[in-house]
């Protein structure tokens, strides 16, 4: 609103100007919320017919109805039947596990490395770190796979584990965190003799903690969904990983929608739970990836 | 600080603080990537060294180079991969427009407006589902009519975060999973997608019968007419920050050029060039000139003749501005085109498409199915906060000034969103230049007929299924020099743009 449309809206009669302006801000906000509504209504579609086609009988898949004429539950059962899914789910969940818990603690020592000690040739060594994150991660794929020849680990979860523990986002992350912590803080802690080893365990890894939480969930997202790595290196069956088992599944029972969706589901949800319970911090997190530029 | 100890301790404590992790990033990543290097140098073929035979290594200078080009299919799963990248800009502002919408305040301050709200929600759902029951609706109907209710009551209860959650699942959740779940969805005879369109197309193919063809006509007119609408808004806007120093003349002529193409489309289509290719860039490129030759005459005619900000001064809003237009402009064209082939269409039978099965179909699908993954994605949380940062004085001062809506977008907001823009645009040409692996693999296997795949299952395939090592890893190599290319062409010109 211009001064001029305010100034005539004071001359006004006063109940008259304020319920007016109530009715348009309670028009809008509705509006607002309807429209929002629809739209994320639009973007939950496929999860809601993704819910129902998983309790559906086989017969009912592809019919108009999307609600099932008997809810059945067994289909979720008959997933861990169809296919080793538990394993999976462990195979996953173990691999993702680890890769974090690597990935934070070799990425959190090179940042403190990066960040709070001196010595020489230190930023040179950064600098080939940071080069590192533009090359894409095709190019390395078929030299790592050799590498996995001659180590022995093609098709073991030792070889899924190991490339991923090693990060250079995840080391830049961090040092970008550690960076903003005010460096009065490590002479004081020197002054009251505290070794390199006391600093980093005591002071800096406690007060980079956001930081380090945003890097784990990064990291176990990304790698319970990661794909390319363990579609080329795992051969036998029960050592698939979750998306890999899934496509299997697809590629051997996919005329099977119903149960297919079932085990979709289970593999969404821990992630819809991740989501709910870290949502704060993974908001942070993204920013803080971002402020980098 | 004090120096402790000698500069072989500092150098000693540094490195074992670094060593895991250098270790490790050297054994899988500086070492694989020298390899790689001469790995594409060089003529390792797995159907040339393998157990039964061995022709010797030796390296080839630029053969696999040279054979990328000569091969034809690198261009053509490139020239895939930047079809498929298209959809880029329009998550990038789907994912603005859903941040605009989340930062508005969805409870009207609080207070009286929140309990109106709510109570009128409450009855506007209760009224709804009593009305859809009374009807005898079908339960599906119900259950939609039901979960949108709770959706829409939980947001005025919750706020925002309800919203957020739900426009953000689909990107959290993307992986092998949801691509899956959409290859079902697209099913051409059982998924939903087509069990809903195969209905409403019977619908529009009855009407289009029924309707006497002026009527189609028309339509087909009337979207023709909406392009040289839309250039004559261009034409406005540009002519105005030009006037108003906020463009130079080279940008107002690029910008302009870049909206001649639909408008020379609709020229050479209606006065009869069949064979336009080839024609098409001296018309746009003439019409432009013309355009602007007229322009300066107005200029000049308005008494300001020689007031031109020269140089690329507000090049890459305009840019941005005129390519949004553009594919306005060709979306009206292709509608106008469609509205009026519908009767003849019409007569064989509309049908759904088959979608990911479809040769012409199944890159739109994938592009639809990105735009849902990626409209409530990270993008969108940046926005977010970048919106909360812009000073709320701007606003104030836009509306004292007296700007409308657009305006406020175009002056205060877009400006003060560049650097997120600059960031968020970066990044999705890097990931979209080296994505399309996991839908490919999962959903198509890069067909049909080859018209899913992309560079990065292309080099998938050479490596790992047709063993030509040394060529994907060319191909690879070929890969990350455009990414540099591109991404450095991004900071020289998008610097300037985040700065003006």
């Amino acid at each position: 609103m211009s001064t001029i449309e305010s100034t005539k809206e004071l001359m006004r009669k006063p109940a008259k100007r304020s319920r007016k302006i109530f009715i348009q801000k309670f028009l809008n906000t509705g509006i607002l919320n309807v429209f929002l509504t629809i739209l994320s209504m639009l973007l939950i579609l496929p999860f809601i017919w993704m819910l129902l086609t998983s309790v559906k009988p086989l017969s009912e898949v592809g019919t108009d109805s999307w609600i099932p004429s008997t809810w059945q539950w067994h289909n979720y059962l008959d997933v861990f039947d169809a296919i080793p899914y538990a394993r999976y789910y462990c195979n996953s969940l173990l691999i993702a596990t680890w890769i974090t818990f690597l990935q934070v603690t070799t990425s959190a020592l090179a940042a403190f490395s990066f960040s709070r000690l001196e010595w020489p040739g230190r930023d040179k060594v950064f600098m080939l770190y940071l080069s590192t994150m533009m090359l894409p991660g095709l190019v390395m794929m078929i030299p790592n796979y050799q590498i996995m020849i001659q180590l022995g680990l093609v098709d073991s979860i030792a070889g899924l584990i190991l490339p991923g523990a090693f990060s250079a986002f995840g080391t830049f992350l961090l040092r970008q965190f550690m960076l903003s912590i005010p460096s009065s803080l490590d002479e004081a802690a020197e002054i009251d003799g505290a070794s390199k080893w006391r600093l980093f365990w005591d002071i800096i890894l406690p007060l980079s903690r956001p930081g380090v939480i945003a890097l784990a969930i990064f990291t176990f997202v990304g790698n319970y969904h990661s794909f390319f790595w363990p579609l080329v290196m795992l051969k036998s069956q029960h050592k698939y990983t979750l998306p890999i088992g899934l496509l299997y599944f697809d590629s051997s029972a996919g005329q099977e929608t119903n149960l297919l969706m079932a085990a979709v589901v289970m593999s969404v949800i821990p992630l819809v739970f991740v989501y709910v319970i870290l949502q704060k911090q993974l908001v942070a997190g993204i920013q803080l990836g971002a402020v980098k530029g | 600080m004090a120096v402790k100890g000698s500069k072989y301790r500092q150098l000693f404590t540094g490195l074992a603080f670094i060593g895991p992790n250098i270790a490790g990033v050297f054994t899988f990543v500086i070492f694989p990537v020298l390899f790689a290097i001469l790995l594409a140098f060089s003529n390792w073929d797995l159907t040339k060294h393998n157990i039964f035979k061995d022709e010797p290594l030796y390296f080839v200078g630029l053969d696999n180079f040279t054979r990328l080009f000569n091969e034809g299919d690198f261009v053509r799963f490139l020239l895939n991969t930047l079809f498929l990248m298209m959809g880029i800009p329009f998550c990038v502002a789907g994912s603005l427009f859903c941040a605009m919408m989340l930062n508005k305040d969805n409870r009207g301050g609080g207070g009286k407006i929140y309990l109106y709200l709510t109570a009128s929600a409450l009855l506007f759902v209760g009224c709804i589902m009593l009305t859809l029951v009374g009807m005898g609706a079908s339960a599906m109907t119900l259950l939609l009519a039901g979960v949108g209710g709770t959706v829409l009551i939980s947001g005025l209860g919750f706020g925002q975060t309800i919203f957020r959650t739900l426009f953000y699942m689909p990107h959290f959740t993307t992986g092998v999973a949801t691509y899956l779940l959409w290859k079902k969805l697209y099913d051409p005879y059982d998924g939903p997608i087509n069990n809903v369109l195969n209905p409403v197309l019977g619908y529009v193919e009855a009407g289009v019968k029924v309707a006497p063809s002026p009527i189609v006509y028309m339509m087909h007119l009337a979207l023709v007419v909406v392009v040289p609408v839309m250039f004559a808004f261009v034409l406005k806007r540009v002519y105005r920050w030009w006037q108003d120093g906020d463009l130079g003349s080279q940008g107002a002529f690029v910008t302009i050029l870049i909206t001649c193409i639909p408008i020379a489309v609709l020229v050479m289509k209606f006065s009869g060039f069949v064979h336009w290719t080839g024609k098409l860039e001296a018309v746009a490129i003439g019409g432009a000139s013309v355009v602007m030759l007229l322009l300066f005459a107005i200029k000049w005619w308005n008494g300001k003749p020689f007031q031109i900000v020269e140089g690329m001064y507000g090049f890459g809003s305009a840019l941005a501005f005129s390519l949004l237009m553009l594919v306005l402009m060709f979306i009206a064209i292709g509608l106008s085109m469609v509205v009026g082939n519908l009767p003849e269409m019409a007569q064989s039978g509309l049908e759904a498409p088959h979608w990911l099965t479809d040769y012409h179909w199944a890159k739109p699908s994938l592009m639809i199915m990105g735009f849902w993954a990626a409209i409530g994605s990270n993008n969108m949380l940046l926005y977010l906060a970048a919106l909360t940062n812009v000073p709320k004085g701007l606003y104030e001062a836009a509306e004292i000034d007296g700007a409308g809506r657009f305006q406020t977008f175009w002056n205060v907001t877009w400006p003060q969103l560049a650097p997120t823009t600059f960031f968020i645009a970066v990044m999705s040409t890097i990931g979209g230049l080296q994505g399309g692996f996991e839908a490919a693999r999962t959903m198509t296997e890069g067909g049909p007929s080859g018209a899913t795949t992309t560079l990065s299952y292309y080099i998938y395939m050479e490596g790992f299924q047709t063993g030509r090592l040394s060529f994907s890893a060319a191909l690879a190599w070929a890969l990350f020099i455009l990414v540099f290319t591109i991404t450095l062409f991004n900071w020289k010109f998008g610097n300037r743009y985040v700065n003006d």
